[in-house]
């Protein structure tokens, strides 16, 4: 015959595990999440890079706009992922810096209507793109330094997830 | 030469911040001008009240990424515009780019005109990935100078790599009076080195020569080393023993002429940089001053130093073999003077009236058919209705 006390201390221990089991659920959904937002961020990043690439080639800018647009473009397509951060920031400030002294502005769209218009899209997606991550990232970092995360090692073998410098930049 | 020119150079980098490129520039078009030819320079700048008459901004620099670096550069529509109307109001013999590779004006001023044009090409630097995707833009471009200039075999060998295109060799240019007529400047004549750069940059070597001065200072007690040029100098002391901090003199950025009265005083230059080297003009004004000079055998520096004949040479990023070189000058004062000789005679052939000659020839061939600067055909419509 079970008592009082030994049962409350079965369906206690029963509550702890059920919500260790959540939170851990809840974790590998946020981890699986930056995985998600990344890979978004990324396919971003490579279209803006493949169409600052076309706009360079597509002999509407001066040459040296289409020189300084195509290096950035290219580094950022080929760079390894030690060196992508800092390409992709590269690029983000080229392309700013065009768009201020009008490199990059009204006189282009006339010339080259779709690629500048696909350029700006290419650019809010990376914008949306970058926000869905930080955020993701954010909330996972907020879990994961919880103690009982920690104590539990529920995170597993997770990657700790980080946001990259280029991120915080306009683009 | 008897007919004079109006010659049009192109500086690729801002006027405001001089670096090798932009002096160069300064130095040929003074010496151009002294001999009667008519030249107009244009270039970015910041500040156009500043300007010498013959100079003309084309707006300021922006400083941009480029290939790992921050580069003072011009480009844009602006920048094309004033290019264009530079071009076509100056009515110019021929046009002289410099670093027609670098995507500033020098480039712009290339794809806008048509005629006489001469390109000089000053970096040396590693083969880039990126040259593929810029390749069709830079070719069509650098296919229109009718002459190529490289200031070094190295530079040479960089244009060949990147493009695929070849350049005769005509080295930077000194005034060689400036330097020997120098000064010295007692308080940094005896048991002293000089050393000359951006010292807080790696490349440079001075750690190299920290790591050696122990050693040197078993045979000369009161050695001194004298630093000019712009760094923290806090931040290369920190890792500098104790004992031989007070060795260190830390000038800071001189003057032209106070660089000469330094390399004037000294017994012996030496140049520990490490790579990235393209000529080497500082190792030609060291050896202008008579003094003797000992420098790492980088590809560029064996050049200026005739192979070892004009200067010494150790090996790079070899502290021992620094010291070995250094110690062996410091100690046998006839060697160091016959090597200062020889220097001094060698760095002649760097004087502009010599380099600038050269120079000169290459105008008078590529102008010969009298031919004269325009905006390209497919330009000239533009003009007519700006």
């Amino acid at each position: 015959m079970l008592s009082w006390p030994l049962i409350s201390l079965l369906f206690a221990m029963l509550v702890i595990v059920w919500y260790l089991s959540f939170t851990a659920t809840r974790l590998d959904r946020l981890h699986h999440r930056v995985e998600t937002t990344w890979a978004n961020l990324d396919a971003a990043l490579h279209q803006r890079a493949g169409i600052a690439l076309e706009i360079a080639r597509a002999g509407v800018l001066d040459p040296a706009s289409s020189v300084i647009l195509s290096t950035a473009a290219h580094t950022a397509l080929v760079a390894l992922p030690e060196n992508r951060s800092d390409a992709e920031e590269d690029l983000s400030e080229i392309i700013t810096s065009m768009v201020n002294i009008e490199v990059l502005g009204a006189d282009l769209r006339l010339k080259a209507f779709e690629l500048t218009e696909s350029l700006n899209e290419v650019r809010s997606r990376v914008r949306i793109a970058i926000s869905f991550h930080i955020e993701a990232v954010n909330s996972t970092k907020l879990q994961r330094s919880r103690g009982l995360v920690k104590l539990f090692r529920l995170a597993g073998r997770a990657p700790n997830p980080v946001r990259f410098p280029f991120e915080e930049i306009a683009v | 030469m008897a007919k004079k020119l109006k010659i049009g150079m192109v500086s690729p980098y801002g006027w405001d911040l001089p670096g090798g490129v932009q002096i160069h520039i300064r130095d040929l078009a003074e010496f151009f001008l002294a001999k009667g030819h008519d030249v107009s320079v244009l270039t970015p700048a910041i500040e156009d009240e500043l300007l010498p008459s013959w100079v003309q901004s084309s707006g300021r620099p922006l400083a941009i990424p480029y290939n790992g670096a921050v580069a003072r550069v011009s480009f844009g529509p602006v920048a094309t515009l004033r290019v264009r109307k530079w071009i076509s109001e100056g009515d110019f013999d021929l046009l002289h780019l410099h670093e027609p590779a670098i995507p500033s004006l020098s480039l712009l001023a290339c794809w806008a005109a048509e005629g006489p044009m001469v390109g000089t090409f000053h970096a040396t630097a590693p083969r880039q990935k990126a040259i593929f995707a810029v390749g069709p833009i830079l070719e069509p471009a650098i296919e229109k100078l009718s002459a190529r200039i490289a200031v070094s075999e190295m530079a040479r060998e960089t244009l060949t790599e990147h493009l695929e295109t070849n350049a005769i060799v005509i080295p930077n240019g000194i005034n060689h009076n400036f330097f020997s007529e120098a000064k010295a400047n007692p308080d940094w004549v005896g048991s002293s080195i000089g050393f000359v750069g951006r010292f807080d940059e790696p490349r440079k070597g001075l750690d190299v020569l920290i790591r050696a001065i122990p050693e040197i200072i078993e045979s000369n007690p009161d050695l001194r080393i004298i630093v000019a040029g712009p760094g923290e100098s806090e931040d290369v002391l920190k890792g500098v023993d104790q004992s031989i901090r007070n060795r260190f003199v830390f000038l800071g950025r001189v003057s032209d002429v106070d660089k000469a009265r330094l390399l004037k005083s000294v017994d012996l230059y030496v140049a520990p940089n490490i790579g990235g080297e393209s000529f080497g003009i500082i190792l030609a004004e060291a050896m202008a001053a008579g003094t003797a000079v000992a420098a790492s055998d980088l590809p560029a520096f064996r050049a200026v130093l005739n192979n070892g004949k004009a200067g010494a040479l150790f090996v790079n990023e070899d502290s021992q073999d620094l010291a070995r070189v250094v110690k062996n000058l410091l100690l046998n004062k006839e060697l160091n003077r016959e090597l200062g000789k020889s220097g001094y005679e060698w760095s002649k052939r760097y004087d502009w009236s010599n380099v600038a000659h050269q120079i000169e020839n290459v105008y008078e061939m590529v102008s010969a058919a009298g031919e004269k600067v325009s905006l390209g055909s497919d330009l000239r419509g533009w003009m007519r209705s700006n």
